[in-house]
């Protein structure tokens, strides 16, 4: 009602009918915001410390520029151990175990959602079982399988387990169901067979939920870590998160500097994808409820 | 006509063919991967194994020693103190978050807090745990010299049993807060507008709104993070390793810390699966227990 009379009032009566800024408001705004000053500024004071001067960066009060802006806190990393490698190591495990999530468990969710087999509803229930089973907990007897097939050591060990996930296969099943059959029926009717029609007309009607899938598959395998810390012994082929603790270990936990230079090496190449894909990132992880 | 039936009958069985193909390699993966460690941790609990010497079957020695493990109570207990707390912590902090960023505000700034409040949940548990360890430093850390503005002494963090486990809870709650918030916004923005509307036309305050509306219709939400964090929470691993190694003692040593300990520090493969199978029982109480529980206070629109 109060709205319908100010649209007829002038310009200026309706500014003067605003109201002022609340004290609701300020709090909100003050909370907020120093909630984001905590999440923001240990990320910028290990930024400042990777680039900073190694005897100056730990010192107090904490600095939040360095002092004398040099790489050579890099260069110490490199030196000490094979970084290249993790970072590479990570990338390759993630994009590799990324397209294999999304082969597998797109075939698997697509004869669930359309195609009828006899035990198709036991075998979907008891893939789903799985859920309830944490990973940790078989780790001992994963563990000795890796070793038995002689996978020790390798990033086949990494890879092969991850290449099942019978959240993704649930993940894409449901969303097959909702796509509407006329498009496969009129396939069918011109003879196209089943691939065909996975790999023609549901795969590229699919583009949002694969997407979620490999947002969260490459989130969690680039951030895996009990996996790779038991699996993996050389060093020239660990991943980033192990590569780190290794990095400290060598360090003592006294070198802010070097260790801030590969902690920065490791975060923002994920802060850049994050900025730009936020959207989708965001959606992704919060619908689907991933626990990284 | 027994012709066409025949092409039918034809085209169904290679059908089901194609189906059992295409559920192939997630079965092969899922038979060897998990239903396989899953049955073989009941027999190797039942064995002592180095990995060195050949398996000995000892029967149920391990679960004996089980019992008589002191540390596992302790061990337990920590667990389950750092899971109810930074549950308790991460629900109530992420859902007071979410009431502010529901308020009126621009969309930029709601989006800039939003994101800076998610990202530390996309980063790895390994670099913020680093990060952490030397926000912590109890001489040269940052967190105290701001506490000390607040006339806080010097904290211990990492070397007190006392503060230890805190300090586990705080950058547990720091990295994970931002989905809660989020997850706790996508539910309040899903609840209709009208019904707000309806009890403020009946002169409803605020709280009421927030108390008889909000809450209510919030509670599958709930659900849904406390089945999730429970199972996560109990599982938490990076942060005690790393900050603390489970210490000092035991004061933050949690279960799968103590699993892995077991397992790849002293290589007794039988206890470490015996221990794993006590986790995995729990686990699948707590959860039948949370679906039971829900059925009394789950709301939905």
């Amino acid at each position: 009602m109060t709205t319908q009379a100010t649209t007829q009032l002038p310009a200026v009566a309706v500014k003067s009918h605003r109201k002022p800024i609340s004290w609701g408001s300020i709090f909100t705004f003050i909370i907020l915001g120093f909630g984001a000053v905590l999440m923001i500024a240990p990320f910028l004071w290990i930024i400042q410390a990777a680039f900073g001067d190694t005897t100056e960066v730990f010192k107090l009060p904490p600095r939040w520029l360095p002092a004398n802006p040099s790489l050579e806190n890099f260069e110490d990393v490199f030196n000490q151990v094979p970084y290249h490698l993790f970072l590479f190591n990570s990338l390759k495990l993630a994009i590799i175990v990324t397209i294999g999530q999304l082969i597998t468990c797109s075939l698997a969710a697509y004869a669930f959602a359309r195609l009828e087999f006899p035990g198709r509803n036991v075998l979907f229930v008891l893939l789903l079982s799985a859920l309830m089973i944490p990973g940790q907990v078989t780790i001992v007897p994963l563990f000795i399988l890796v070793r038995q097939l002689g996978l020790y050591n390798t990033h086949a060990a990494l890879i092969l387990p991850a290449l099942v996930n019978p959240f993704g296969v649930f993940l894409l099943r449901q969303y097959f169901v909702t796509l509407p059959t006329e498009l496969e029926d009129a396939a069918r009717v011109d003879g196209a067979n089943v691939f065909t029609i996975y790999w023609r007309i549901i795969l590229p009607l699919s583009g949002p939920v694969l997407t979620t899938l490999a947002i969260l598959t490459f989130v969690g395998m680039w951030n895996s870590y009990f996996f790779p810390l038991i699996m993996i012994n050389s060093p020239e082929l660990q991943v980033i998160t192990v590569g780190l603790t290794l990095l400290r270990g060598q360090y003592g936990v006294g070198a802010l500097g070097p260790i801030a230079a590969a902690l920065t090496m490791a975060i923002v190449p994920v802060l850049l994808v994050f900025v730009f894909l936020q959207k989708y990132i965001i959606k992704s992880i919060v619908s689907t409820g991933l626990k990284t | 006509m027994s012709e066409k039936i025949m092409t039918y009958q034809g085209m169904k069985r290679r059908e089901m063919f194609t189906a059992y193909a295409f559920i192939l390699p997630t079965f092969i993966g899922f038979l060897i991967f998990i239903v396989g460690p899953m049955l073989a941790s009941f027999v190797v609990s039942l064995f002592d194994w180095n990995l060195l010497t050949p398996p000995k079957f000892i029967g149920l020695d391990n679960y004996q020693q089980l019992f008589a493990d002191r540390r596992i109570g302790t061990v337990y207990g920590t667990t389950f103190k750092l899971a109810f707390t930074i549950i308790t912590c991460n629900m109530s902090l992420g859902l007071g978050l979410a009431v502010l960023l529901d308020r009126k505000m621009s969309s930029v700034l709601r989006n800039f807090f939003k994101v800076s409040y998610f990202f530390p949940y996309v980063v790895s548990g390994v670099a913020i745990a680093i990060i952490w360890t030397f926000l912590y430093n109890r001489d040269l850390g940052p967190l105290n010299y701001y506490l000390g503005f607040l006339g806080v002494e010097r904290i211990p963090w990492l070397n007190s049993s006392t503060y230890s486990p805190w300090a586990v809870v705080i950058a547990d709650v720091w990295k994970n807060v931002g989905f809660y918030v989020l997850v706790f916004l996508g539910g309040m923005q899903a609840i209709s507008r009208e019904l707000y509307e309806a009890a403020e036309v009946d002169g409803a305050t605020a709280w009421q709104q927030f108390r008889r509306i909000t809450l209510p219709l919030l509670s599958p939400t709930m659900l849904f993070l406390t089945v999730t964090s429970v199972i996560g929470a109990l599982q938490i691993f990076e942060q005690p390793q790393i900050l603390t190694n489970g210490g000092p003692g035991d004061a933050t040593r949690t279960i799968v810390l103590y699993i892995y300990e077991h397992g790849f520090r002293f290589f007794d493969m039988g206890y470490a699966s015996t221990i794993a199978i006590t986790l995995f029982v729990i686990i699948l109480i707590l959860t039948a227990i949370q679906f039971r529980l829900s059925r009394r206070w789950v709301f939905y629109q």
